[in-house]
């Protein structure tokens, strides 16, 4: 029997943190919910995590600079960005460059999130 | 008091001697030939001869030289037709004394039959202090006359009519007219703007009855074909019994206070425009950020409803968890709503008294360059005697600003008719003052018209649907209201009220 991969979310709106938990956990995944990217980071979960879904914006550290932060210590967790603040194209397509695998605009399908999702882990 | 009795008066010859000799008048009296036959002591005062100086010898010997040669002519005619009257009527006579000195005179002559033949008295006076006054007169005149000339104002003077009896120098400079023109009634027809002559025609035909001084503002054409701002001011004389004689009037150029008032005007609109975009950008993206989260909680949870009641069994707790979470997640959106209708309306206003039709024109200006782009015809039929209104000037310009740019956008498809926008001001019958935005667009379905002042409701492809809403919340803080109604031909009719000024 295979683990289930672990989807982590980080993101500070408890109203999209839960229903992302609730939905991928319906779907199958095991997912761990984070309200800041601080949090995440002093958690355990880097090591386990097989995608990594961020916030762009958040109080404290951004979802970017996270991602930034995780790409400079040479951690190759697979990232989707999902944001509330419209498709500001020059931070998709940076968000883009610097690897993640999708860059998504609140309300988004389950079709786009899944697929994005399915992306990032991979062929089994 | 002693009267002289009859036995004691002079005889009637010793008066008349004594009248002549002590006039106060210089007398001469010359004969046929222009020979002086006597004289009285004021002569020998005024010319410096003695008496005996003067006697036989030419009546020319008192003048300057240059008008002896000519007066023996003079002298001829008039003995042909002698008469007690002025000499040279209208011509300036002098006098010469004995030391060559000359001075101005007035001269009386008089023809006297005698016995011995006509005699003629020449009544001279000496009429230096006389002169000096004139001069003095004239010269404050001249004065006058050039400090009128020189005054930043053009300066007139009119009959009760109104007919032109002065001008100064700087009206002809500004008009290019010539003098015989600015002298003519019709003078104000050829150089006032035409619709300014209509006002100032009502304005002196409301004046001449009341005799009141009147003042208005109007474009006057300068020689260039340019026309500038004047400040016209008329300001009656009357004579005793109240009835106006002359209208002294001025004009103040008044174009660079008008510019200046305009540039104010343009760039408070402006600001004021600017800080609604601005205001509806930033409002923008904190609808966008505030509603689109629990918008995404809502469809993800209602894709996990969907998911867990297609399991095998459906997982019922899951499925009234998301829902839960459905339900909190919307009363969410509309609590940010909410919060965006209270800080769009949010009362801390300005209230000032507002010419709502100069609040118009104000927005007029701003959206000159989308007439232009849209090819909109704008008619405005505003009420010249509209109340004052007691409102914001920000925010009415901006509900103006936006039925204006809803009415424009309606019409940009329109091809087949002229695409018409036209704003009324009047004054209802309920104590408000009405606009209305009328555009010949292409009109609201019914079921729209209910909705479009409804937040974020919108028929534009790009509009926001906050525009209507905000104004409604703006109008109805004024304790006005803001309707829609379908015209009777193509296109809508946008109204709303703001009460009166109540001073």
């Amino acid at each position: 029997m295979s683990t289930r991969p672990l989807i982590s979310v980080v993101d500070d709106d408890v109203s999209v943190r839960e229903a992302l938990q609730s939905l991928l956990r319906s779907v199958g995944f095991a997912v761990r919910v984070f309200a800041s990217a601080e949090e995440f980071l002093k958690s355990d979960y880097l090591r386990d995590t097989g995608c990594l879904i961020l916030d762009v914006r958040m109080p404290g550290m951004s979802g970017i600079e996270l991602h930034r932060h995780l790409v400079a210590g040479h951690s190759e967790v697979p990232v989707i960005f999902i944001t509330a603040h419209g498709s500001d194209r020059e931070t998709r397509s940076r968000a883009i460059r610097d690897g993640a695998v999708d860059y998504l605009s609140k309300p988004f399908s389950e079709d786009a999130l899944l697929n994005a999702v399915r992306t990032a882990l991979g062929p089994k | 008091m002693n009267s002289p009795s009859p036995q004691n008066a002079d005889p009637p010859q010793t008066l008349f001697e004594n009248f002549f000799e002590f006039s106060p008048d210089a007398i001469v009296v010359s004969d046929g030939n222009g020979r002086i036959t006597n004289v009285n002591s004021q002569v020998e005062r005024v010319f410096g001869y003695t008496r005996a100086e003067l006697l036989g010898v030419p009546v020319e010997t008192l003048m300057p030289e240059r008008f002896r040669a000519a007066h023996p002519s003079h002298r001829g005619s008039y003995s042909d037709k002698p008469s007690t009257r002025p000499m040279g009527t209208g011509l300036e006579l002098y006098g010469r004394r004995k030391d060559g000195r000359e001075f101005p005179v007035d001269i009386m002559l008089s023809p006297v039959e005698t016995s011995g033949g006509a005699i003629f008295l020449s009544v001279v006076r000496d009429i230096s202090e006389k002169k000096r006054a004139e001069e003095k007169v004239r010269q404050s005149e001249g004065q006058l006359q050039e400090l009128i000339d020189v005054m930043p104002q053009q300066v007139f003077v009119f009959d009760s009519d109104w007919n032109p009896l002065f001008a100064n120098r700087r009206e002809l400079e500004y008009t290019g007219l010539t003098l015989q023109e600015a002298r003519s009634k019709d003078a104000v027809a050829k150089i006032f703007h035409p619709e300014d002559f209509k006002k100032l025609e009502t304005m002196r035909e409301r004046t001449r009855s009341e005799g009141a001084p009147f003042e208005m503002e109007a474009r006057i054409r300068g020689k260039d074909g340019q026309y500038r701002w004047f400040l016209i001011r008329d300001n009656p004389l009357r004579d005793e019994q109240g009835h106006v004689r002359r209208w002294y009037g001025t004009r103040t150029d008044i174009e660079d206070r008008k510019r200046t008032e305009e540039a104010w005007n343009k760039a408070q609109a402006e600001l004021a425009h600017v800080t609604r975009v601005m205001t509806m950008g930033e409002l923008a993206a904190s609808i966008a950020h505030e509603v689109n989260q629990p918008i995404a909680g809502i469809v993800m949870n209602a894709s996990t409803c969907l998911r867990w009641l297609a399991a095998d069994p459906p997982n019922l707790e899951e499925v009234r968890e998301a829902a839960r979470r459905i339900i909190r997640d919307g009363e969410r959106a509309g609590d940010v709503i909410a919060r965006i209708r209270a800080l769009a309306t949010k009362t801390d206003t300005a209230r000032e008294r507002l010419d709502m039709n100069e609040t118009i024109r104000a927005v007029v200006v701003l959206v000159r360059d989308e007439l232009y782009r849209y090819r909109v015809m704008l008619r405005k039929e505003f009420a010249e005697d509209l109340s004052p209104v007691l409102g914001d000037r920000v925010q009415l310009q901006q509900v103006v600003l936006n039925l204006v740019m809803n009415a424009i956008e309606s019409m940009s498809e329109v091809a087949d008719r002229p695409r018409e926008l036209v704003i009324k001001t009047q004054n209802d019958e309920g104590g408000q003052v009405q606009v209305a935005v009328q555009d010949s667009g292409i009109g609201l379905d019914p079921q729209s018209k209910e909705r479009i002042f409804d937040a974020f409701y919108t028929t534009k492809p790009s509009g926001m649907g906050m525009g209507l809403s905000i104004s409604r919340s703006i109008v109805q803080n004024h304790e006005g209201r803001l309707w829609a109604v379908a015209n009777d031909g193509p296109g809508t009719t946008l109204h709303f009220t703001v009460p009166k000024y109540h001073p």
